[in-house]
Protein backbone atom coordinates (compact mmCIF):
# COMPACT_ATOMS: atom_id res chain seq x y z
CA UNK A 1 0.00 0.00 0.00
CA UNK A 2 2.87 2.37 0.82
CA UNK A 3 4.49 1.61 -2.56
CA UNK A 4 1.22 2.30 -4.31
CA UNK A 5 0.89 5.72 -2.72
CA UNK A 6 4.29 6.77 -4.07
CA UNK A 7 3.13 5.61 -7.50
CA UNK A 8 0.23 8.02 -7.47
CA UNK A 9 0.48 10.65 -10.24
CA UNK A 10 1.73 14.08 -9.15
CA UNK A 11 -1.45 16.14 -9.72
CA UNK A 12 -3.28 13.81 -7.37
CA UNK A 13 -0.70 14.02 -4.61
CA UNK A 14 -2.22 17.13 -3.10
CA UNK A 15 -3.57 15.15 -0.19
CA UNK A 16 -1.13 12.26 0.22
CA UNK A 17 -1.96 11.72 3.87
CA UNK A 18 -5.69 11.56 3.34
CA UNK A 19 -5.21 9.28 0.38
CA UNK A 20 -3.02 6.92 2.34
CA UNK A 21 -5.41 6.95 5.25
CA UNK A 22 -8.36 6.23 3.03
CA UNK A 23 -6.54 3.48 1.22
CA UNK A 24 -5.67 1.91 4.53
CA UNK A 25 -9.29 2.29 5.40
CA UNK A 26 -10.41 0.61 2.20
CA UNK A 27 -8.99 -2.66 3.36
CA UNK A 28 -11.56 -2.66 6.14
CA UNK A 29 -15.01 -2.89 4.56
CA UNK A 30 -16.63 -1.27 7.57
CA UNK A 31 -15.04 2.06 6.66
CA UNK A 32 -17.59 4.83 6.56
CA UNK A 33 -19.02 5.86 3.27
CA UNK A 34 -18.18 9.54 3.26
CA UNK A 35 -14.50 9.15 4.07
CA UNK A 36 -13.88 6.68 1.29
CA UNK A 37 -15.75 8.72 -1.24
CA UNK A 38 -13.63 11.73 -0.48
CA UNK A 39 -10.54 9.59 -0.78
CA UNK A 40 -11.02 7.50 -3.92
CA UNK A 41 -10.56 10.51 -6.17
CA UNK A 42 -6.97 10.54 -5.08
CA UNK A 43 -6.51 6.80 -5.07
CA UNK A 44 -4.10 5.33 -7.62
CA UNK A 45 -5.48 1.78 -7.26
CA UNK A 46 -8.20 0.17 -9.31
CA UNK A 47 -11.65 1.56 -8.52
CA UNK A 48 -12.87 -2.02 -8.88
CA UNK A 49 -11.24 -2.90 -5.60
CA UNK A 50 -13.29 -0.48 -3.56
CA UNK A 51 -15.05 -3.23 -1.73
CA UNK A 52 -17.68 -0.96 -0.22
CA UNK A 53 -19.52 -1.04 -3.58
CA UNK A 54 -19.34 -4.80 -4.01
CA UNK A 55 -22.32 -5.77 -1.90
CA UNK A 56 -24.64 -3.35 -3.69
CA UNK A 57 -23.45 -4.41 -7.15
CA UNK A 58 -23.75 -8.11 -6.36
CA UNK A 59 -27.16 -7.65 -4.72
CA UNK A 60 -28.66 -5.71 -7.64
CA UNK A 61 -26.94 -7.90 -10.21
CA UNK A 62 -28.50 -11.03 -8.72
CA UNK A 63 -31.94 -9.43 -8.65
CA UNK A 64 -31.68 -8.12 -12.22
CA UNK A 65 -30.29 -11.44 -13.42
CA UNK A 66 -33.11 -13.33 -11.72
CA UNK A 67 -35.75 -11.09 -13.31
CA UNK A 68 -34.07 -11.31 -16.70
CA UNK A 69 -33.76 -15.09 -16.38
CA UNK A 70 -37.42 -15.39 -15.44
CA UNK A 71 -38.58 -13.21 -18.35
CA UNK A 72 -36.37 -14.94 -20.88
CA UNK A 73 -36.98 -18.52 -19.77
CA UNK A 74 -40.74 -18.16 -19.19
CA UNK A 75 -41.79 -15.69 -21.86
CA UNK A 76 -39.37 -14.86 -24.65
CA UNK A 77 -37.44 -18.06 -25.22
CA UNK A 78 -40.56 -20.31 -25.31
CA UNK A 79 -42.07 -17.88 -27.84
CA UNK A 80 -38.98 -18.10 -30.02
CA UNK A 81 -38.88 -21.88 -29.60
CA UNK A 82 -42.52 -22.11 -30.68
CA UNK A 83 -41.89 -20.00 -33.79
CA UNK A 84 -38.87 -22.08 -34.70
CA UNK A 85 -40.74 -25.35 -34.13
CA UNK A 86 -43.64 -24.01 -36.14
CA UNK A 87 -41.32 -23.08 -38.96
CA UNK A 88 -39.60 -26.45 -38.80
CA UNK A 89 -43.06 -28.07 -38.91
CA UNK A 90 -44.12 -25.95 -41.87
CA UNK A 91 -40.95 -26.76 -43.75
CA UNK A 92 -41.23 -30.46 -42.91
CA UNK A 93 -44.88 -30.50 -44.03
CA UNK A 94 -44.02 -28.68 -47.25
CA UNK A 95 -41.17 -31.06 -47.96
CA UNK A 96 -43.46 -34.01 -47.19
CA UNK A 97 -46.13 -32.64 -49.56
CA UNK A 98 -43.55 -32.05 -52.25
CA UNK A 99 -42.28 -35.60 -51.80
CA UNK A 100 -45.81 -36.97 -52.07
CA UNK A 101 -46.53 -34.95 -55.19
CA UNK A 102 -43.29 -36.13 -56.66
CA UNK A 103 -44.11 -39.75 -55.85
CA UNK A 104 -47.55 -39.27 -57.38
CA UNK A 105 -46.06 -37.75 -60.52
CA UNK A 106 -43.60 -40.60 -60.69
CA UNK A 107 -46.47 -43.08 -60.40
CA UNK A 108 -48.34 -41.31 -63.14
CA UNK A 109 -45.27 -41.28 -65.32
CA UNK A 110 -44.91 -45.01 -64.67
CA UNK A 111 -48.53 -45.62 -65.62
CA UNK A 112 -48.18 -43.52 -68.75
CA UNK A 113 -45.05 -45.44 -69.65
CA UNK A 114 -46.86 -48.75 -69.21
CA UNK A 115 -49.75 -47.45 -71.30
CA UNK A 116 -47.44 -46.32 -74.06
CA UNK A 117 -45.73 -49.70 -73.93
CA UNK A 118 -49.07 -51.46 -74.18
CA UNK A 119 -50.21 -49.27 -77.08
CA UNK A 120 -46.97 -49.91 -78.83
CA UNK A 121 -47.32 -53.67 -78.37
CA UNK A 122 -50.89 -53.50 -79.55
CA UNK A 123 -50.00 -51.55 -82.68
CA UNK A 124 -47.15 -53.94 -83.30
CA UNK A 125 -49.56 -56.88 -83.04
CA UNK A 126 -52.04 -55.14 -85.34
CA UNK A 127 -49.31 -54.46 -87.87
CA UNK A 128 -48.13 -58.05 -87.70
CA UNK A 129 -51.69 -59.35 -88.16
CA UNK A 130 -52.28 -57.04 -91.13
CA UNK A 131 -49.02 -58.14 -92.65
CA UNK A 132 -49.91 -61.79 -92.16
CA UNK A 133 -53.33 -61.27 -93.67
CA UNK A 134 -51.93 -59.47 -96.68
CA UNK A 135 -49.27 -62.12 -97.19
CA UNK A 136 -51.85 -64.86 -96.88
CA UNK A 137 -54.23 -63.33 -99.43
CA UNK A 138 -51.34 -62.62 -101.77
CA UNK A 139 -50.19 -66.22 -101.46
CA UNK A 140 -53.72 -67.50 -102.04
CA UNK A 141 -54.12 -65.35 -105.14
CA UNK A 142 -50.74 -66.44 -106.41
CA UNK A 143 -51.68 -70.09 -105.87
CA UNK A 144 -55.02 -69.60 -107.64
CA UNK A 145 -53.38 -67.95 -110.60
CA UNK A 146 -50.74 -70.62 -110.71
CA UNK A 147 -53.45 -73.28 -110.77
CA UNK A 148 -55.20 -71.51 -113.68
CA UNK A 149 -51.90 -71.17 -115.52
CA UNK A 150 -51.03 -74.80 -114.82
CA UNK A 151 -54.42 -75.92 -116.15
CA UNK A 152 -53.89 -73.91 -119.31
CA UNK A 153 -50.39 -75.32 -119.67
CA UNK A 154 -51.76 -78.85 -119.30
CA UNK A 155 -54.49 -78.07 -121.87
CA UNK A 156 -51.95 -76.70 -124.29
CA UNK A 157 -49.67 -79.67 -123.71
CA UNK A 158 -52.62 -82.00 -124.42
CA UNK A 159 -53.43 -80.12 -127.65
CA UNK A 160 -49.77 -80.27 -128.69
CA UNK A 161 -49.71 -83.99 -127.92
CA UNK A 162 -52.86 -84.55 -129.99
CA UNK A 163 -51.46 -82.55 -132.89
CA UNK A 164 -48.19 -84.43 -132.66
CA UNK A 165 -50.01 -87.81 -132.60
CA UNK A 166 -52.08 -86.78 -135.60
CA UNK A 167 -48.93 -85.64 -137.33
CA UNK A 168 -47.16 -88.86 -136.42
CA UNK A 169 -50.04 -90.99 -137.80
CA UNK A 170 -50.00 -88.92 -140.97
CA UNK A 171 -46.25 -89.52 -141.23
CA UNK A 172 -46.71 -93.33 -141.35
CA UNK A 173 -49.51 -93.11 -143.98
CA UNK A 174 -47.40 -90.66 -146.03
CA UNK A 175 -44.42 -92.97 -145.62
CA UNK A 176 -46.58 -95.92 -146.78
CA UNK A 177 -47.87 -93.93 -149.77
CA UNK A 178 -44.32 -92.81 -150.62
CA UNK A 179 -43.03 -96.35 -150.25
CA UNK A 180 -45.77 -97.68 -152.56
CA UNK A 181 -45.01 -95.02 -155.14
CA UNK A 182 -41.27 -95.75 -154.94
CA UNK A 183 -41.83 -99.50 -155.13
CA UNK A 184 -44.18 -99.08 -158.18
CA UNK A 185 -41.66 -96.91 -159.90
CA UNK A 186 -38.75 -99.19 -159.21
CA UNK A 187 -40.39 -102.54 -159.70
CA UNK A 188 -43.25 -101.66 -161.90
CA UNK A 189 -45.62 -103.54 -159.85
CA UNK A 190 -47.78 -102.09 -157.20
CA UNK A 191 -47.16 -103.13 -153.64
CA UNK A 192 -50.09 -103.99 -151.46
CA UNK A 193 -51.07 -101.71 -148.69
CA UNK A 194 -50.38 -104.40 -146.09
CA UNK A 195 -46.82 -104.83 -147.34
CA UNK A 196 -46.00 -101.11 -147.26
CA UNK A 197 -47.53 -100.67 -143.82
CA UNK A 198 -45.45 -103.53 -142.51
CA UNK A 199 -42.34 -102.08 -144.13
CA UNK A 200 -42.99 -98.63 -142.70
CA UNK A 201 -43.63 -100.13 -139.29
CA UNK A 202 -40.43 -102.10 -139.51
CA UNK A 203 -38.49 -98.92 -140.21
CA UNK A 204 -40.26 -97.01 -137.54
CA UNK B 1 -10.43 13.00 -17.69
CA UNK B 2 -6.73 12.26 -17.92
CA UNK B 3 -7.04 9.42 -15.45
CA UNK B 4 -7.98 6.31 -17.48
CA UNK B 5 -9.28 4.67 -14.32
CA UNK B 6 -11.84 7.38 -13.72
CA UNK B 7 -14.37 5.60 -15.94
CA UNK B 8 -14.46 2.61 -13.61
CA UNK B 9 -15.37 4.51 -10.46
CA UNK B 10 -18.59 3.43 -8.87
CA UNK B 11 -20.70 6.32 -7.66
CA UNK B 12 -24.02 6.19 -5.91
CA UNK B 13 -26.98 7.48 -7.89
CA UNK B 14 -29.74 6.76 -5.43
CA UNK B 15 -28.51 6.59 -1.85
CA UNK B 16 -30.05 3.88 0.27
CA UNK B 17 -29.32 3.79 3.96
CA UNK B 18 -26.89 0.96 4.79
CA UNK B 19 -28.65 -2.26 5.69
CA UNK B 20 -27.51 -4.25 8.68
CA UNK B 21 -27.00 -7.81 7.41
CA UNK B 22 -26.32 -10.32 10.19
CA UNK B 23 -22.78 -11.61 9.84
CA UNK B 24 -21.71 -8.93 7.35
CA UNK B 25 -22.42 -5.80 9.34
CA UNK B 26 -23.60 -2.64 7.61
CA UNK B 27 -23.97 -3.17 3.87
CA UNK B 28 -24.43 -0.32 1.41
CA UNK B 29 -27.03 -1.32 -1.17
CA UNK B 30 -27.23 2.11 -2.81
CA UNK B 31 -28.14 2.16 -6.48
CA UNK B 32 -24.90 3.11 -8.22
CA UNK B 33 -23.96 3.92 -11.80
CA UNK B 34 -22.97 0.24 -12.03
CA UNK B 35 -26.48 -0.82 -11.04
CA UNK B 36 -27.95 1.63 -13.54
CA UNK B 37 -25.77 0.17 -16.30
CA UNK B 38 -26.98 -3.35 -15.44
CA UNK B 39 -30.56 -2.16 -15.35
CA UNK B 40 -30.29 -0.37 -18.70
CA UNK B 41 -28.63 -3.40 -20.31
CA UNK B 42 -31.31 -5.74 -18.95
CA UNK B 43 -34.06 -3.35 -20.06
CA UNK B 44 -32.63 -3.20 -23.59
CA UNK B 45 -32.56 -7.00 -23.68
CA UNK B 46 -36.15 -7.24 -22.49
CA UNK B 47 -37.36 -4.56 -24.92
CA UNK B 48 -35.51 -6.20 -27.78
CA UNK B 49 -37.02 -9.61 -27.16
CA UNK B 50 -40.44 -8.12 -26.50
CA UNK B 51 -40.23 -6.52 -29.97
CA UNK B 52 -38.85 -9.66 -31.60
CA UNK B 53 -41.48 -11.96 -30.14
CA UNK B 54 -44.43 -9.55 -30.17
CA UNK B 55 -45.82 -10.92 -33.41
CA UNK B 56 -43.47 -13.68 -34.48
CA UNK B 57 -43.84 -14.78 -38.09
CA UNK B 58 -43.00 -18.09 -39.67
CA UNK B 59 -41.23 -16.03 -42.32
CA UNK B 60 -39.23 -13.71 -40.03
CA UNK B 61 -38.61 -9.99 -40.37
CA UNK B 62 -35.17 -8.45 -39.94
CA UNK B 63 -35.36 -7.98 -36.17
CA UNK B 64 -36.74 -11.47 -35.70
CA UNK B 65 -33.86 -12.90 -37.74
CA UNK B 66 -31.39 -11.25 -35.35
CA UNK B 67 -33.25 -12.47 -32.25
CA UNK B 68 -33.68 -15.98 -33.60
CA UNK B 69 -30.07 -15.95 -34.73
CA UNK B 70 -28.89 -15.38 -31.17
CA UNK B 71 -31.39 -17.95 -29.93
CA UNK B 72 -30.15 -20.60 -32.37
CA UNK B 73 -26.53 -19.64 -31.75
CA UNK B 74 -26.71 -20.38 -28.02
CA UNK B 75 -29.17 -23.24 -28.49
CA UNK B 76 -26.79 -25.01 -30.87
CA UNK B 77 -23.92 -24.23 -28.53
CA UNK B 78 -25.62 -25.67 -25.43
CA UNK B 79 -26.92 -28.78 -27.22
CA UNK B 80 -23.67 -29.20 -29.15
CA UNK B 81 -21.46 -29.12 -26.07
CA UNK B 82 -23.70 -30.60 -23.36
CA UNK B 83 -25.76 -32.92 -25.55
CA UNK B 84 -29.48 -33.56 -25.35
CA UNK B 85 -29.54 -32.50 -21.68
CA UNK B 86 -28.25 -29.07 -22.75
CA UNK B 87 -31.82 -27.91 -23.40
CA UNK B 88 -32.38 -27.70 -19.64
CA UNK B 89 -29.48 -25.25 -19.22
CA UNK B 90 -30.14 -23.28 -22.36
CA UNK B 91 -32.15 -20.47 -20.65
CA UNK B 92 -29.38 -19.98 -18.07
CA UNK B 93 -26.60 -19.91 -20.67
CA UNK B 94 -28.65 -17.66 -22.90
CA UNK B 95 -29.40 -15.21 -20.09
CA UNK B 96 -25.71 -15.10 -19.15
CA UNK B 97 -24.68 -14.56 -22.77
CA UNK B 98 -27.22 -11.91 -23.64
CA UNK B 99 -26.83 -10.02 -20.34
CA UNK B 100 -23.02 -9.94 -20.55
CA UNK B 101 -23.21 -9.02 -24.23
CA UNK B 102 -25.66 -6.20 -23.47
CA UNK B 103 -23.47 -4.80 -20.68
CA UNK B 104 -20.32 -5.08 -22.83
CA UNK B 105 -22.00 -3.33 -25.74
CA UNK B 106 -23.51 -0.70 -23.48
CA UNK B 107 -19.98 0.02 -22.28
CA UNK B 108 -19.01 0.74 -25.89
CA UNK B 109 -21.69 3.42 -26.23
CA UNK B 110 -21.90 4.92 -22.73
CA UNK B 111 -19.49 5.88 -19.98
CA UNK B 112 -19.79 2.85 -17.76
CA UNK B 113 -19.04 -0.84 -18.38
CA UNK B 114 -20.58 -2.98 -15.66
CA UNK B 115 -18.68 -6.09 -16.77
CA UNK B 116 -15.41 -4.23 -16.15
CA UNK B 117 -16.32 -4.39 -12.46
CA UNK B 118 -14.70 -7.37 -10.78
CA UNK B 119 -17.71 -7.71 -8.48
CA UNK B 120 -19.97 -8.23 -11.49
CA UNK B 121 -17.69 -10.63 -13.36
CA UNK B 122 -17.03 -12.61 -10.19
CA UNK B 123 -20.74 -12.89 -9.42
CA UNK B 124 -21.41 -14.35 -12.86
CA UNK B 125 -18.50 -16.75 -12.49
CA UNK B 126 -19.60 -17.87 -9.02
CA UNK B 127 -23.15 -18.39 -10.26
CA UNK B 128 -21.84 -20.73 -12.96
CA UNK B 129 -19.49 -22.43 -10.50
CA UNK B 130 -22.22 -23.06 -7.94
CA UNK B 131 -24.60 -24.29 -10.63
CA UNK B 132 -21.94 -26.72 -11.85
CA UNK B 133 -21.42 -28.06 -8.32
CA UNK B 134 -25.16 -28.36 -7.62
CA UNK B 135 -25.93 -30.00 -10.98
CA UNK B 136 -22.86 -32.22 -10.66
CA UNK B 137 -23.89 -33.67 -7.31
CA UNK B 138 -27.60 -33.76 -8.20
CA UNK B 139 -27.00 -35.75 -11.41
CA UNK B 140 -24.11 -37.97 -10.36
CA UNK B 141 -24.16 -38.00 -6.57
CA UNK B 142 -20.67 -38.78 -5.31
CA UNK B 143 -19.86 -39.93 -8.86
CA UNK B 144 -19.27 -36.25 -9.57
CA UNK B 145 -15.93 -36.64 -7.76
CA UNK B 146 -14.78 -38.86 -10.65
CA UNK B 147 -14.26 -35.55 -12.43
CA UNK B 148 -11.05 -35.22 -10.44
CA UNK B 149 -9.81 -38.71 -11.34
CA UNK B 150 -9.81 -39.12 -15.12
CA UNK B 151 -10.25 -42.69 -16.27
CA UNK B 152 -7.34 -44.54 -17.84
CA UNK B 153 -4.74 -42.88 -15.66
CA UNK B 154 -2.48 -45.27 -13.71
CA UNK B 155 -2.86 -45.03 -9.90
CA UNK B 156 0.58 -43.54 -9.28
CA UNK B 157 -0.17 -40.78 -11.77
CA UNK B 158 -3.41 -40.03 -9.94
CA UNK B 159 -1.28 -38.78 -7.03
CA UNK B 160 -0.29 -35.88 -9.25
CA UNK B 161 -3.36 -35.63 -11.46
CA UNK B 162 -5.97 -35.42 -8.72
CA UNK B 163 -4.50 -32.37 -6.92
CA UNK B 164 -4.00 -30.62 -10.26
CA UNK B 165 -7.61 -31.37 -11.28
CA UNK B 166 -8.92 -30.16 -7.92
CA UNK B 167 -6.94 -26.93 -8.08
CA UNK B 168 -7.95 -26.26 -11.68
CA UNK B 169 -11.57 -26.90 -10.77
CA UNK B 170 -11.54 -24.41 -7.94
CA UNK B 171 -9.66 -21.87 -10.06
CA UNK B 172 -12.46 -21.92 -12.63
CA UNK B 173 -14.48 -19.06 -11.12
CA UNK B 174 -11.27 -17.03 -10.83
CA UNK B 175 -10.19 -17.56 -14.43
CA UNK B 176 -13.74 -17.14 -15.69
CA UNK B 177 -14.22 -13.82 -13.92
CA UNK B 178 -10.71 -12.45 -14.51
CA UNK B 179 -10.95 -13.19 -18.23
CA UNK B 180 -14.09 -11.11 -18.60
CA UNK B 181 -13.03 -8.42 -16.14
CA UNK B 182 -9.49 -8.14 -17.53
CA UNK B 183 -10.56 -7.95 -21.15
CA UNK B 184 -13.13 -5.27 -20.55
CA UNK B 185 -10.88 -3.30 -18.21
CA UNK B 186 -7.83 -3.52 -20.46
CA UNK B 187 -9.68 -2.58 -23.62
CA UNK B 188 -11.34 0.44 -22.12
CA UNK B 189 -8.12 1.63 -20.46
CA UNK B 190 -6.24 1.29 -23.74
CA UNK B 191 -8.89 3.28 -25.59
CA UNK B 192 -8.84 5.97 -22.94
CA UNK B 193 -5.05 6.18 -22.94
CA UNK B 194 -4.89 6.55 -26.72
CA UNK B 195 -7.66 9.13 -26.62
CA UNK B 196 -5.71 10.99 -23.92
CA UNK B 197 -2.66 11.01 -26.23
CA UNK B 198 -4.63 12.96 -28.83
CA UNK B 199 -5.41 15.73 -26.36
CA UNK B 200 -1.95 15.94 -24.81
CA UNK B 201 -0.21 15.80 -28.20
CA UNK B 202 -2.52 18.56 -29.39
CA UNK B 203 -1.47 20.61 -26.37
CA UNK B 204 2.19 20.02 -27.24
CA UNK B 205 1.57 21.08 -30.85
CA UNK B 206 0.02 24.35 -29.73
CA UNK B 207 3.56 25.54 -28.88
CA UNK B 208 4.06 26.02 -32.64
CA UNK B 209 7.18 25.53 -34.82
CA UNK B 210 8.69 22.07 -34.82
CA UNK B 211 6.10 21.05 -32.25
CA UNK B 212 3.50 20.97 -35.07
CA UNK B 213 4.93 17.50 -35.79
CA UNK B 214 3.01 16.40 -32.70
CA UNK B 215 -0.14 16.69 -34.83
CA UNK B 216 1.16 13.75 -36.89
CA UNK B 217 1.50 11.70 -33.74
CA UNK B 218 -1.95 12.86 -32.64
CA UNK B 219 -3.43 11.61 -35.93
CA UNK B 220 -1.67 8.28 -35.38
CA UNK B 221 -3.14 8.11 -31.88
CA UNK B 222 -6.56 8.83 -33.36
CA UNK B 223 -6.07 5.94 -35.77
CA UNK B 224 -5.16 3.83 -32.76
CA UNK B 225 -8.41 4.78 -31.02
CA UNK B 226 -10.38 3.89 -34.16
CA UNK B 227 -8.71 0.50 -34.45
CA UNK B 228 -9.10 -0.19 -30.73
CA UNK B 229 -12.78 0.72 -30.87
CA UNK B 230 -13.35 -1.79 -33.65
CA UNK B 231 -11.35 -4.38 -31.72
CA UNK B 232 -13.31 -3.68 -28.55
CA UNK B 233 -16.61 -4.35 -30.32
CA UNK B 234 -15.20 -7.72 -31.28
CA UNK B 235 -13.94 -8.31 -27.74
CA UNK B 236 -17.32 -7.29 -26.29
CA UNK B 237 -19.01 -10.03 -28.32
CA UNK B 238 -16.19 -12.52 -27.96
CA UNK B 239 -16.04 -12.32 -24.17
CA UNK B 240 -19.79 -12.90 -23.86
CA UNK B 241 -19.41 -15.83 -26.25
CA UNK B 242 -16.40 -17.25 -24.42
CA UNK B 243 -18.25 -16.99 -21.11
CA UNK B 244 -21.19 -18.87 -22.60
CA UNK B 245 -18.96 -21.54 -24.15
CA UNK B 246 -17.04 -22.12 -20.93
CA UNK B 247 -20.27 -22.24 -18.95
CA UNK B 248 -21.46 -24.96 -21.34
CA UNK B 249 -18.17 -26.83 -21.06
CA UNK B 250 -18.28 -26.74 -17.25
CA UNK B 251 -21.94 -27.78 -17.21
CA UNK B 252 -21.05 -30.64 -19.54
CA UNK B 253 -18.50 -31.80 -16.94
CA UNK B 254 -21.19 -31.63 -14.29
CA UNK B 255 -23.76 -33.53 -16.36
CA UNK B 256 -21.43 -36.23 -17.65
CA UNK B 257 -18.96 -36.57 -14.76
CA UNK B 258 -20.25 -40.04 -13.90
CA UNK B 259 -19.81 -41.30 -17.48
CA UNK B 260 -16.02 -41.35 -17.33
Amino acid sequence: MAVQSSDAPPPQDILPHTAAAVRDGEVAPSETHAATEAGHEASGGLPQFEFQWWAGQIFWLLIIFAVLYFLLSRVFLPRLRRVKDERAGTIAAAVETARQVQAEAEGQAETAKVEVEQARAKSRATAAAAKARVTESANARAAEEEAVVNARIAEAEAAIGKTRDAAMSNVSSIAADTTRAIVEKLTGKAATAAETDAAVKGVA
Amino acid sequence: MADPMHQFEVKPVVEIAPVNVPGLGLVDLSITNSTVAMLVAATIVVLFFAMVTASPKVVPGRLQVVGEGMFSFIDDLAVGIIGSQGRAFFPFVFTLFIFILAMNMLGMFTVFTATAQLAVALTFALMTFLLVIIVGFAKNGLGFLKLFAPSGVPWYMLLFVVPIEVISFFLRPVTLSLRLFGNMLGGHVAMKVFAGFIVSLGAVASAGGVAYLAYVAAVLAFGGVLALTALEFLVAFLQAFVFAVLTCVYLNDAVHAGDH
